[in-house]
């Protein structure tokens, strides 16, 4: 019993991390439709960010995330005004699913050149503490992970229901042509979701940094488990990605626990066919509605 | 009256609970130009839908030729012997005319080995022949129109349902276009028309069938029609029960 | 262009490419032989990916799966005589168990379109390929021996190289028939609108799950063969995200969907790779990644795409056509 208990609480941790990871994809998804193969890259690149923030500045990475979320929404907000929005306006939405794998492809080579193959980790003092709970333990760094990405959920969640910028997101994913002639800029508030979507993974990314090892190519892993939790939860909302990440969680917890630690990525994969059989629109829904 | 093609027998959609067709009964002869005609959102598309299978029956049957086709896959449908060409075209873009048309001849029957010759003669009908090996990507709206009953009459049916053809047209354009379903008609195959426009609709229509909110308020010849106080009621705009559709 | 003469031209090819070997060095020879392998995968993915629109991001598992079974039928049913025929039957048994296994899985996967189908396919490779590399009996974690008899004399390089080559014929083949009949219209049609071909006639759920297992056959087969032309190998030599990637990117630089984009496009890419930057491994990514936007940006329809608006460009017929609602 308090096996289960711990290994729910493992996997619960987990998903948040999945879902704060996955929250800018899901975003982006929902209100641009498109599918950001980049995203891995903007999680990776967060965590890189974090760890040279940390190691040359002394910065700790929890609050590294306001100058990298930054740098990324910046970066994000300039990616989406040229090349993707070139690529979508050229040729597809399917043609931008391309763009972005062939920028991913490049930007790992490049973050591999700089930073080389090795796998790094970010180590803050509190990394080898732990709380006990019960019976059960959890480290320090988790649940300071888990309650950073709570919190940046929670803030992204309400920026979306409460502020004129949220609604204005909201009307361009529903309806872009109408939102247009209802004087919002469109591309500008493309630009800026993709740069918020941008700033969401590398925030995540940072926080990822001091849970978990990571290299370049890890970036392919954090794309798809994007992807897998919005096939879950559902498109372009904070609790749809809540609701997958934490899904996603726990079957990598019980995965790893009661089937074996080796079998973890196909068990999220079953799951994820499974669901696109199923409910492709996810437990949630659809944000936006059926736009798309 | 002659045979009947198609007929529908308390024919019922609904979605969610709204009722988009309520109890339709409808007896298309052979060899006739049928029109359709209703107030936005009457469930004119609707009911073509059902007919093709697009939508599944909520409640009562349709028979083709005699037969119960209610539960048949859209392709079983057209291979029947029911094609339809839409309101919104839906070309195949990056294909030519001619290649979009022979997708049309080519499927389902058996004397494929004719197919090229169909692919001719509906290009004929639609006065499409000139603009055959261009892609349909970029035609005009008028073309396009032409390019959707064109493929519909490749496929051989014996039974078109045209969906707004002339909505968007010019005048001339409508006229090439009522011109193209008399031609239809005339090689034996019988003509459904959903139309707006109701000077088309009575210069080319033997018999026009009515619906509104979802349920059949008139049938009769086009004069019978126009002159239908029911009718002329529902387009003027009393108060509905249900704005279904 | 006159057919006799593309025919003629066909055929030269072809000697030529028997006889170039005697000219070449083992080096050369090597990269021919992966061209050839990787444009039959390329030819293969079309068939689906291009024809029917339908892009797997997961067609890899056809090669570990054709690559597996032609391993486990030698070491636990074989051999199956000696010489080079003995690879035979069991290179066509693992494409047929490819395209039996692309038969159960089709008509669930199929129903989902566009980017749902691409990542489905992806996870089931991942899935594919977790099993194999996990599950003891498949031995995919340690790696399977698959020998190869050559021919007395032949340098494998050598051998291959007309294997490969005589499957890319047969590739090749077999996507023109499918392109000019009634197949290759039907694909061409759910492509473009499923539920108008629909509405044509076209049996649409028919037609994609026989493209489907189309695929599948061709790329189990140059899988098996692969699979021998290494000799030896585990999960992740064959269950390769870069293999159903590169299958992709191939269509996409030579034009997807058409009949010599797939074999231009992978010539182009390997060329630039493996000959060009032979010598700057650590930038392949960089290079690839930077043609792959450069070509969605520049010409979207790949080379064959620019070579066909550049030589005959689209004549808009007037006014430009309404919304398509698709």
């Amino acid at each position: 019993m308090t096996l289960f208990l711990q290994t729910t609480l493992n996997g619960l941790v987990l998903g948040g991390i999945y879902s704060l990871a996955a929250v800018g994809f899901s975003l982006v998804f929902g209100v641009l439709g498109i599918v950001n193969l980049t995203h891995g890259i903007f999680v990776v690149a967060g965590a890189y960010g974090a760890l040279v923030l940390f190691t040359k500045l002394g910065i700790d990475p929890l609050l590294g995330i306001v100058p990298i979320g930054l740098a990324l929404f910046a970066v994000g907000y300039v990616y989406q005004r040229t090349i993707i929005q070139w690529a979508v306006s050229r040729a597809s939405l399917v043609a931008s699913l391309v763009v972005t794998f062939g920028v991913a492809m490049m930007a790992r080579n490049g973050l591999q050149l700089v930073f080389g193959p090795d796998v790094h980790t970010i180590t803050p003092s509190y990394s080898f503490l732990s709380i006990p709970l019960g019976p059960l333990r959890i480290d320090v760094v988790r649940i300071v992970a888990l309650g950073a990405s709570l919190v940046l959920l929670t803030v992204l969640a309400l920026v979306l229901a409460r502020t004129h910028f949220g609604r204005a997101i909201r009307a361009t994913a529903q309806q872009p042509l109408a939102a247009e002639l209802c004087g919002l800029n469109v591309k500008n508030l493309h630009g800026l979701t993709f740069g918020l979507g941008a700033a969401m993974a590398g925030a995540a990314g940072a926080i990822i940094g001091i849970v978990q090892p990571f290299t370049a190519a890890s970036e392919v892993a954090w794309t798809l488990n994007a992807f897998i939790v919005v096939v879950l939860g559902g498109i372009g909302s904070p609790a749809g990605a809540l609701v997958g990440g934490l899904l996603l969680g726990l079957i990598n917890a019980y995965t790893a626990q009661y089937v074996g630690p080796s079998l973890t990525q196909a068990a999220m994969f079953l799951v994820l066919v499974l669901m696109l059989l199923v409910r492709p629109s996810g437990l949630l829904g659809n944000a936006f509605g059926e736009s798309r | 009256m002659s045979d009947i093609l198609l007929s529908g027998r308390g024919v019922t959609k609904s979605f969610r609970g709204l009722t988009a067709i309520r109890d339709v009964d409808f007896d298309i002869p052979a060899g006739a130009i049928f029109g359709l005609i209703g107030p936005n959102g009457a469930g004119k598309s609707t009911l073509f839908n059902l007919i093709t299978g697009y939508y599944a029956l909520t409640g009562g049957e349709i028979r083709f030729k005699g037969e119960d086709i209610s539960g048949l896959p859209t392709y079983r449908r057209n291979r029947a012997g029911i094609a339809r060409a839409f309101q919104i075209s839906k070309p195949f873009p990056a294909l030519t005319v001619r290649e979009n048309v022979r997708v049309g001849a080519m499927f389902g029957r058996p004397g494929a080995r004719e197919a090229e010759d169909v692919v001719d003669q509906a290009l004929a009908i639609a006065g499409l022949e000139e603009l055959a090996d261009r892609t349909a990507e970029g035609l005009t709206v008028g073309s396009l129109r032409k390019l959707e009953v064109a493929r519909a009459f490749a496929t051989r049916p014996s039974l078109l349902l045209a969906d707004e053809p002339c909505a968007g047209l010019n005048p001339t354009e409508t006229e090439e276009m009522v011109g193209c379903l008399r031609k239809v008609r005339e090689l034996g195959t019988t003509v459904w028309l959903v139309e707006h426009d109701m000077k088309a609709v009575t210069s080319v229509c033997d018999r026009i069938v009515v619906i509104d909110a979802g349920q059949k308020i008139a049938e009769g010849t086009p004069q019978q029609v126009v002159a239908n106080p029911k009718v002329i009621a529902a387009y003027l705009g009393e108060p509905l029960e249900d704005e279904a559709g | 262009m006159n057919r006799a003469l593309v025919l003629l031209a066909a055929i030269a090819v072809v000697v030529a490419a028997v006889l170039l070997p005697l000219w070449i060095g083992p080096f050369y020879t090597r990269v021919i032989q992966l061209f050839f392998f990787s444009a039959g995968l390329a030819i293969a993915w079309n068939l689906l990916g291009g024809f029917a629109g339908y892009w797997s991001f997961g067609h890899t598992v056809f090669i570990g799966m054709g690559a597996f079974t032609a391993a486990h039928i030698v070491t636990r049913l074989g051999p199956f005589g000696d010489g080079p025929l003995s690879m035979v039957l069991p290179i066509l048994l693992s494409g047929l168990l490819c395209g039996l296994f692309a038969a159960i899985i089709a008509y669930p996967i199929l129903r989902l379109r566009g980017i749902y189908f691409a990542i489905a396919m992806l996870g089931v490779s991942q899935v594919v390929g977790e099993l194999i590399n996990n599950l003891s009996w498949f031995q995919g974690g340690v790696g399977v021996f698959l020998q190869t008899p050559l021919p007395a004399g032949t340098a494998p390089e050598d051998f291959f190289y007309y294997v490969f080559g005589a499957l890319l014929l047969a590739s090749i083949l077999i996507a023109i028939a499918v392109r000019k009949s009634r197949f290759g219209y039907a694909l061409l049609s759910i492509r473009e609108d499923e539920d108008t071909a629909m509405m044509l006639g076209v049996a649409t759920e028919r037609y994609k799950i026989m493209a489907f297992v189309l695929s599948a056959v061709l790329v189990g087969t140059l899988g098996a063969v692969y699979g021998y032309s290494v000799g030896y190998f585990t999960t992740y030599t064959v269950f390769r995200l870069d293999f159903s990637l590169n299958m992709i990117v191939f269509c996409l630089i030579g034009g997807i969907g058409t009949l010599a984009g797939p074999v231009i496009g992978t010539a182009i890419m390997l060329f630039i790779t493996q000959v060009l930057l032979s010598r700057f491994l650590d930038i392949h990514l960089l290079i690839t990644g930077a043609i792959v936007v450069a070509i969605i940006l520049l010409m979207p329809g790949g080379i064959i795409g620019a070579l066909r608006s550049w030589s005959r460009p689209r004549v808009r017929g007037g006014t430009v056509a309404t919304e398509t609602g698709s």
